[in-house]
C-alpha cells in the first residue's frame, strides 16, 4: 500500500503541478455552527488535517462526531442554517471558506466530487442512468452529448456493470443497491475529481457486495491518482483502505497517524476502546468479554472542558483532564494525540469471563423440521422465502442465523414468533407444533415463552407511551405479577438488570438514545421470562460502542436465565463471538450448520468462506488468507436458481451438476452439516479463512 | 444520530422541546398563536352573546331602515329589514362555532374508525371501505351538501349528517394511510407477541401516532365546513331565518350591495376571519409537531 501511494504521488505531482508537495485538501481552525432561532449549535469546534495528494485518508467516528458535517462543509452543502464560523479550507491551494457561488461550482462535482451513503437518494429516479451519467461531462467537462455518453458508458465498464450500453438506458430504482452504489461512484469519477469524498459509501450493502465495492474503489484509486477521503464508523474497512487516519470524537480529532502505527499502537483511550469493543474474529465469548465503551458520546451543548472524552475515561485524572485548551500532541513520527496523560496510559488487558456453569444443554428446546415458507406474488409467481429450513436449538444454546439480506432469516424468525406462519414444516416446542399458528392463535402459555427483540431502536418503542410502558403490559398480561406495586417493583427490577436507571421509565422514547431504547427492548423481552428470545439484529444499528455494552449485557443475562436464544445477524465477526451454533443462509435455504468452531474452522461451505472473509479487522495483523470475491449480486428470490442456490456466484463451482441438482447434504460431523456437490473430503483440507481462528 | 437531532431541533427553534408538554409547543409557532387568536376571538364573543349589551339580531329597528350605515346605536349599521349587524354576526357566530366543530367530531369518528379498519386489516375489508370512500369523494363536496339538505330540510342534525358523508371518506384515506405505515413498525409486533387486543393495539397504540396529522386535519376541516355552511346559508338552505346565518345574511344583501356594500361584506369578513384563524391553526400546529 505504501509503496503504490508514493508512486501516485509522483503520478499527482505531475498531473496537477500546482500540487507539488503541498496537501491538495488542507483544513485548518475549521468551526462548525448550526444556527438556530434561539440556538446555536457548535458541530465541529476546531478541526485541522490534510489529505495529500494521492493520499486516501481515514475519517473514523461514530454517530454525533461531526465527520459527515465535515465532509458537507468541504462540498459546501451546510443547509440554511449550518455556518463556517472560523477557519479555511483549502483545496489545491484555493481557498474554500468565503469563495463566491461560481468558483465553488466550478470545483464542487468536477475537482471534487462525493460519494453518499444512500445511492438511492443520490440518483434521480426519474432519469435514466445514462442522462444523469452524461450530464457530468456535458457540465463540466464541456462534451457534446454523443461524446458525453460514450465517456458514461465506458465510465460504466470501468466500475465494473455488465453490458454498460443496456445499463445506460435503465432506470435507478431496476438497479440492485450494488449496482446503484457503482453508478454513482461511477458519475463521481466521471469529471476526473482529483479528490473523492466517500460518506460511509457500503453502509447499506451487504458484505459480500461490499467487499466488491471496495476493490472497486482501492482500483479505480489506483487507476486514476485520486485521493480519498473515506468516513466510515467502520474501523476495520479503514483499516484496510486507507493510508492515514483521524479519528474523530464530538467534533474533535483526538488521534491521527498512519493507519499501520495508528491500529498497531492507538495512544487514546478513545481509540483503543474503538478497537476493542469490536469483536475479534479471532475469539468467542469462553475466551473474551468485549469490552464496551461506558456512557454515550455528549451532546454538542453538554461538551466537557478539557478532554471531551473524559467523562468516559477510566484514567481521568482531576486537574489534568478537565483542564481547558488540550492540544494534539506528537505521539511518534505523524503520530499526534489529543490526551494529556497518553504516555502513561495502559490499553487494558483482555478479559477472560469467568467460567460458566454448563447447565444441562441435552434436551432441545425448539426444533424446525422442513419449515418452507411461500408467499404468493402473482398467479405463476412465487417468492420462497424459507425452503425447507430444519435445525434445532438446545435449552440455553445460542443458535446464530446468518446470512445477508433477502436470505430469509428475518422471515424465519417472524414464523417462529408468531408474527408470520409456515406454509409447512413444523416448528416444535415442548411439544406444541407452533409452525402454522400465528400469535393471536397461540395459547396465553405459548406466546410467553417466545419473545423477541427487534432490530430498530427507532420503532421498537411507542413514541406515544413512555419507555416502561410496553414492559408494564407484558408483565400484567402475562400475570408475572399480580397488583399495581409488584409490577412497578418487577419493572425497576427489569429496568436494573438492562443497567438501566428507574427513572428512564417515564421518559418519552425520543429522551432515549439508541443504546438506551435497545436496552428497554431487552428488558420487555425478558418481562416476559420467556425460554426463548428470538433477537433479530438486535444492535446491528448501534454505535460500535454502544454495540460492545449492549451484546455483553444480553449475553449475561441470557447466561443468567438460561434462555435459549436465536440470534439473527449479518455480522460475522458478532457472530463469532456470541453464538453456539451458527445456521448459514442462503436464499431462503440452509448451507451450512455447525457449532461455531467448526462454522469458523476449516471445511466449510463455500459461501460461509466467502462470508467469513469479507470480516474486516482493523487488527493489521489479522487479515485472512485470502479475500474470497463473488461473482454478481444475489439472485431475487422470486427466481431462484435450480439446482444449488449459491452456484451463480459460487467461486469454487463444479460444473453444470451444480446448477442443476440440489446438493446433497455433506456430514462432516454429528453436528455439522454442509449442502454441497463438493466430495467431503475436499471440503475437509480447506484451511480455515482466518488463521486465528483456528487457535480458538 | 443525536447530533442530527440537536441539528433538527435548532432548524426548528425548538432546541428544548423535550422539555415541554406538546399542546404548550404550539405557542411558539407565530403562526399558530395568529390563528389562535381570531378563533379564540369569535368563541369568546359567541360565548358571551347573550351577556353584551347587544341589540337583539331578531328585532328590526324601524328607525334604521331608511339609513341602515352604521351609527352610534348599530355599530355596524343594520340589515334591509333593520336588524343589528354585529349582533347578527356575534349569534351567528353562536351557530357556526356549534355545529361546524360538532360536525367535523362526528364525521373524525366515523372516518377515523373506517380508516383504522381499513388500513389495519386490509383485504376485503380494505377494498370494500376504499372503494365506497372512492365513490362519494368521486362528488363535489358540495353538490353532496346540497342534495343532501335540499331533501332532508335544513338542520343541525342535517348538516351533522351530510358533514360526515362529504368528509369521513377523506378522513378515513388519510388514517388508513398513516395506519398501513405504523402497524409494520416494531411496537406493534411486540404489542401482538404479549397477546394485546386488536382494539387495545388499534386505540392506544396506533391512535395517538395518528393523533398530530388528525388535528390537523380536523381544524382545516372546520374551516372547510364553516365555508359549506356559509354557502348554504347564501343558497338559502342554511338554518331557517329568523336565526342569523353568515351565509344567510350574504344572501340577503347580495341585492343592495352597490348602495350599502357593508352588510354583504361584515359577514363575508366574519367568514374569512374565522377559516383564516382555523387554517393558520392547522398550519401551526404541523409546524410545531413536526417530528
Amino acid at each position: 500500500m505504501n509503496v503504490n501511494a508514493s508512486t501516485l504521488n509522483e503520478v499527482a505531482t505531475v498531473a496537477t503541478p500546482v500540487a507539488g508537495l503541498d496537501p491538495l485538501l488542507e483544513i485548518k481552525n475549521l468551526r462548525i455552527e448550526f444556527r438556530g432561532k434561539s440556538d446555536t449549535i457548535v458541530a465541529v469546534p476546531d478541526l485541522s488535517f490534510r489529505v495529500r495528494p494521492g493520499e486516501s485518508y481515514g475519517l473514523v467516528g461514530e454517530s454525533g462526531c461531526g465527520k459527515s458535517t465535515t465532509a458537507m462543509a468541504i462540498m459546501g452543502y451546510l443547509g440554511s442554517t449550518g455556518v463556517i464560523a472560523r477557519g479555511s479550507i483549502r483545496f489545491e491551494g484555493k481557498e474554500l471558506v468565503g469563495a463566491g457561488a461560481r468558483e465553488l461550482r466550478s470545483i464542487r462535482g468536477r475537482r471534487i466530487a462525493m460519494v453518499y451513503q444512500d445511492p438511492m437518494s443520490a440518483l434521480n429516479p426519474v432519469k435514466t442512468i445514462g442522462a444523469q451519467l452524461a450530464e457530468v461531462p456535458l457540465l463540466h467537462l464541456g462534451a457534446g452529448r454523443k461524446e458525453a455518453m460514450e465517456m458514461a458508458a465506458a465510465m460504466l465498464a470501468d466500475v465494473r456493470l455488465p453490458d454498460a450500453g443496456d445499463m445506460l438506458k435503465r432506470y435507478p430504482h431496476q438497479l440492485s443497491g450494488g449496482q446503484q452504489q457503482r453508478v454513482v461512484i461511477a458519475m463521481a469519477l466521471l469529471a476526473r475529481p482529483s479528490l473523492l469524498l466517500l460518506d460511509e459509501p457500503t453502509t447499506g450493502l451487504d458484505v459480500t457486495v461490499e467487499a466488491a465495492v471496495i476493490d472497486l474503489i482501492a482500483e479505480l484509486r489506483r487507476r486514476y491518482s485520486t485521493s480519498l477521503l473515506f468516513i466510515s464508523h467502520n474501523l476495520g474497512l479503514i483499516a484496510e483502505t486507507c493510508d492515514r487516519v483521524g479519528i474523530m470524537y464530538s467534533g474533535e480529532m483526538v488521534e491521527e497517524g498512519g493507519t499501520g502505527d495508528l491500529f498497531r499502537n492507538p495512544r487514546h483511550p478513545y481509540t483503543q476502546g474503538l478497537i476493542d469493543c469490536i469483536p475479534d474474529i479471532g475469539s468467542d465469548k469462553r475466551s473474551l468479554v468485549l469490552r464496551a465503551i461506558p456512557g454515550h458520546i455528549p451532546l454538542p451543548q453538554e461538551r466537557p472542558a478539557g478532554c471531551l472524552f473524559a467523562p468516559r475515561c477510566s484514567g481521568f485524572t482531576k486537574g489534568l483532564c478537565d483542564a481547558p485548551a488540550l492540544d494534539l500532541e506528537r505521539a511518534g513520527e505523524d503520530h499526534l494525540v489529543r490526551c494529556a496523560r497518553w504516555q502513561v496510559m495502559e490499553r487494558p488487558a483482555a478479559v477472560a469471563p469467568e467460567e460458566a456453569d454448563h447447565p444441562d444443554k441435552l434436551a432441545d428446546a425448539i426444533t424446525l423440521r422442513e419449515v418452507t415458507k411461500v408467499y404468493r406474488l402473482a398467479a405463476h409467481k412465487v417468492l420462497k422465502a424459507n425452503e425447507s429450513v430444519s435445525f434445532s436449538a438446545r435449552k440455553a444454546e445460542i443458535v446464530a442465523l446468518v446470512g445477508e439480506s433477502g436470505c430469509g432469516k428475518s422471515t424465519l424468525a417472524r414464523i417462529v414468533t408468531g408474527l408470520d406462519r409456515a406454509t409447512s414444516g413444523a416448528i416444535r416446542m415442548a411439544g406444541d407444533n407452533i409452525a402454522e399458528l400465528e400469535a393471536r392463535d397461540r395459547p396465553r402459555r405459548l406466546l410467553q415463552s417466545v419473545q423477541m427483540i427487534f432490530q430498530n431502536p427507532d420503532s421498537t418503542l411507542n413514541p406515544s407511551h413512555s419507555a416502561a410502558h410496553s414492559i408494564r403490559r407484558s408483565i400484567k398480561k402475562f400475570g408475572v405479577r399480580k397488583g399495581k406495586s409488584a409490577i412497578e417493583q418487577r419493572v425497576r427490577e427489569l429496568l436494573a438488570m438492562v443497567r438501566l436507571s428507574p427513572a428512564l421509565a417515564d421518559r418519552k422514547p425520543s429522551q432515549l438514545s439508541g443504546g438506551q431504547k435497545q436496552r428497554i427492548a431487552i428488558a420487555r423481552a425478558f418481562a416476559a421470562d420467556p425460554s426463548l428470545i428470538v433477537a433479530d439484529e438486535p444492535v446491528s444499528a448501534l454505535d460500535v460502542s454502544v454495540q460492545a455494552a449492549v451484546v455483553t449485557l444480553l449475553l449475561d443475562i441470557q447466561k443468567e436465565k438460561h434462555t435459549t436464544m436465536l440470534f439473527i445477524s449479518h455480522d460475522l465477526a458478532l457472530v463469532r463471538h456470541v453464538a453456539d451454533r451458527v445456521v448459514v443462509m442462503y436464499l431462503g435455504k440452509v448451507m451450512e450448520q455447525g457449532t461455531v468452531e467448526e462454522v469458523f474452522g476449516g471445511g466449510t461451505h463455500p459461501y460461509t468462506e466467502a462470508l467469513i472473509s469479507a470480516i474486516r479487522s482493523p487488527n493489521p495483523d489479522e487479515t485472512p488468507r485470502e479475500r474470497i470475491r463473488l461473482a454478481g449480486e444475489t439472485p431475487s428470490p422470486v427466481n431462484v436458481p435450480a439446482g444449488c442456490r449459491f452456484a451463480t456466484r459460487c467461486h469454487r463451482k463444479l460444473g453444470a451438476v451444480c446448477d442443476t441438482v440440489p446438493p446433497p447434504i455433506r456430514r462432516m460431523s454429528e453436528t455439522h452439516e454442509i449442502a454441497c456437490h463438493i466430495e467431503e473430503a475436499q471440503l475437509r483440507v480447506e484451511p480455515p479463512v482466518y488463521a486465528a481462528a483456528n487457535e480458538a | 444520530m443525536a447530533l442530527q437531532d440537536s441539528i433538527a431541533r435548532v432548524e426548528m427553534g425548538t432546541a428544548k422541546r423535550a422539555q415541554r408538554p406538546s399542546w404548550m409547543r404550539i405557542f411558539r409557532s407565530r403562526t399558530a398563536v395568529v390563528g389562535l387568536c381570531l378563533v379564540l376571538f369569535w368563541v369568546v364573543a359567541a360565548l358571551l352573546a347573550p351577556i353584551l349589551p347587544l341589540p337583539s339580531p331578531t328585532d328590526s329597528d324601524v328607525m334604521a331602515m331608511a339609513n341602515p350605515t352604521p351609527s352610534a346605536a348599530h355599530w355596524l349599521g343594520t340589515d334591509i329589514l333593520g336588524r343589528d349587524i354585529l349582533s347578527r354576526l356575534i349569534f351567528g357566530a353562536r351557530t357556526v362555532l356549534f355545529v361546524a366543530p360538532l360536525s367535523v367530531a362526528v364525521a373524525m369518528i366515523v372516518g377515523i374508525t373506517l380508516g383504522m379498519l381499513a388500513g389495519y386489516f386490509g383485504g376485503w375489508i380494505d377494498a370494500a371501505i376504499s372503494r365506497a370512500s372512492d365513490v362519494i369523494l368521486a362528488f363535489p363536496v358540495l353538490v353532496i351538501y346540497v342534495i343532501l339538505i335540499a331533501n332532508i330540510g335544513p338542520s343541525v342534525i342535517n348538516i351533522v349528517i351530510a358533514t360526515t358523508i362529504a368528509s369521513a371518506p377523506g378522513i378515513g384515506r388519510i388514517t388508513r394511510g398513516l395506519v398501513l405505515g405504523l402497524k409494520e413498525q416494531e411496537y406493534i409486533a411486540a404489542a401482538k407477541l404479549r397477546s394485546e387486543s386488536t382494539l387495545y393495539i388499534m386505540l392506544v397504540e396506533l391512535l395517538p401516532n395518528c393523533r398530530s396529522m388528525l388535528i390537523v386535519d380536523a381544524c382545516l376541516r372546520i374551516g372547510y365546513t364553516i365555508i359549506t355552511i356559509g354557502i348554504l346559508g347564501f343558497l338559502g338552505l342554511g338554518l331557517p331565518p329568523p336565526n342569523p346565518d353568515w351565509g344567510g345574511m350574504v344572501k340577503e344583501s347580495v341585492t343592495v350591495l352597490n348602495v350599502w356594500p357593508l352588510m354583504s361584506l361584515a359577514p363575508s369578513f366574519a367568514i374569512v376571519s374565522l377559516v383564516l384563524g382555523f387554517n393558520l391553526l392547522a398550519d401551526g400546529i404541523r409546524e410545531a409537531w413536526k417530528p
